[in-house]
């Protein structure tokens, strides 16, 4: 079967039923109803942008631009990570997470396009823009579970780590159950995704290509694929985003640079 | 085991909008115990900080032995007990076992017998080896902590506080455990029960 395309009438319409849950944020005072209005324009005007982008994308098809495109995602993802982080919008952070989303992205992209699925060409749209998009999204959560986590934890438990490095410990030795506590908070949201994907939720890279028209074997293929991507992409880019702000955000005296955090 | 002296030469230091040390001098000779004693907010701990490097000083040298001192290389010689230690949700043998998988202690690693051995030196049964951390009262994570420090067995010793959750008995259990070893030890208090055993009381305004 074809896919039915929408007409803008029958995306308005699937707007009407925003009606029912604004009712429901405005009766309880939630003051959320404004939000829910930027958001929704953001949405559409976003959206409305990168469908024309992904147009052009698709029909140039040239890796040169492909890779430019991705470093247009890493960079906004760069912005974000460090945003909802809550850390300040600095180059000691901002270059480092951007190198390590990058080169954790890079390394994914890589593997899987190239090696896993083989691609006829370089970076095809197709695949690399969609794959890639996906796996950032989920590196920008994790980025901003982890990063949170290592650098707030590490102000709120600044004696305990004291404590390590009066004992004899090396920046790094001290360090280590910090990046722990981190890589777990961050990888358990993907873990427990894995563990009930297909039994609570159908996700939305499987149902995208049912919809439009892959047998479900197919799509329950590249799923297992990506959901290994988004994994390994994710714990990958929120440990080398610890390790590379590290080189820059502490201290001769190993001590941590406290302006970063917007506290 | 060479016993650390420990100098503060001319030492300023604050916080922003707030002065703690105004050129302050003492000497913590080695071998000693030396107490510093002052009001809340006078800087004993800062004192304590300032000598692990924690901390620069705005104006004058932390010396050791007359050297200008290094950070890395006194916290490779110290055991420093915080006033409130923490130090995580992990188990008590765990907490204490952590500071043996650095690499500077790694061959000091203690066995089971001496983690039991050191809890009951300081009136603590070893059934709390099993126990959470954060689940002791701050009298037991503070003699926890004392018993890393003797384990960790380094040339200086600097003590927050070291009784100040502690009954009198606890106290005794404390001061003959550390105060007997030979070590430099500087350490603050407010408690006369420690003070009295102070080799050189320095009096913070």
């Amino acid at each position: 079967m074809e896919i039915i395309d929408l007409s803008w009438l029958q995306i308005a319409i699937a707007f009407v039923i925003l009606l029912l849950p604004a009712y429901v944020l405005w009766r309880y005072r939630t003051g959320l109803n404004r939000k829910l209005l930027t958001a929704s324009v953001r949405m559409v005007l976003q959206l409305l942008f990168v469908g024309y982008y992904l147009e052009y994308l698709f029909a140039y098809d040239n890796p040169w631009i492909n890779a430019a495109w991705i470093l247009v995602m890493v960079a906004v993802a760069d912005f974000a990570t460090v945003d909802r982080s809550d850390l300040r919008q600095k180059a000691k952070v901002l270059v480092p997470i951007f190198g390590a989303t990058f080169l954790g992205i890079g390394l994914i992209d890589l593997y899987f396009l190239e090696v896993v699925i083989q691609l006829p060409k370089l970076l095809a749209a197709q695949y690399t823009i969609p794959i890639t998009g996906m796996v950032l999204g989920n590196c920008l959560r994790s980025n901003v579970i982890g990063i949170n986590a290592f650098y707030y934890s590490l102000d709120e438990h600044k004696e305990r780590y004291q404590f390590y490095l009066a004992s004899g410990a090396t920046r790094a030795e001290a360090l280590r159950p910090f990046i722990s506590q981190a890589l777990q908070k961050s990888a358990n949201p993907t873990l427990a995704s894995m563990a009930t994907i297909g039994l609570v939720s159908l996700p939305g890279m499987m149902t995208g290509q049912i919809l439009s028209g892959s047998s479900p074997l197919i799509a329950i293929k590249y799923q297992i694929m990506i959901m290994v991507a988004i994994f390994s992409g994710t714990v990958l880019s929120v440990f080398l985003g610890i390790l590379f702000t590290n080189f820059f955000v502490f201290e001769d005296t190993d001590m941590l640079d406290e302006s970063i955090l917007k506290k | 085991m060479d016993l650390p002296e420990v100098t503060f030469k001319n030492i300023s230091f604050g916080f922003v909008n707030e002065s703690i040390l105004d050129g302050f001098s003492f000497q913590a000779p080695a071998g000693q115990h030396t107490v510093l004693k002052g009001e809340s907010g006078s800087g004993k701990s800062t004192m304590l900080q300032l000598i692990l490097g924690f901390y620069q000083s705005k104006e004058g040298h932390v010396l050791i032995d007359g050297q200008p001192r290094q950070p890395r290389v006194v916290r490779k010689q110290s055991a420093w007990l915080p006033q409130d230690l923490d130090l995580g949700d992990d188990s008590v043998r765990n907490v204490m076992l952590r500071p043996f998988d650095f690499a500077a202690n790694k061959s000091q690693k203690p066995s089971e017998a001496q983690l039991e051995e050191y809890l009951q030196r300081l009136g603590l049964g070893a059934d709390n080896l099993d126990k959470a951390f954060r689940d002791l009262s701050t009298g037991q994570r503070q003699r926890v902590g004392l018993a890393v420090c003797s384990l960790l067995d380094k040339s200086l010793l600097l003590l927050d506080e070291p009784t100040s959750a502690l009954d009198a008995a606890s106290k005794r259990k404390v001061a003959e455990l550390l105060l007997d070893s030979k070590r430099t030890i500087i350490s603050t208090s407010h408690d006369p029960f420690w003070v009295e055993r102070a080799d050189r009381l320095i009096e913070l305004d």
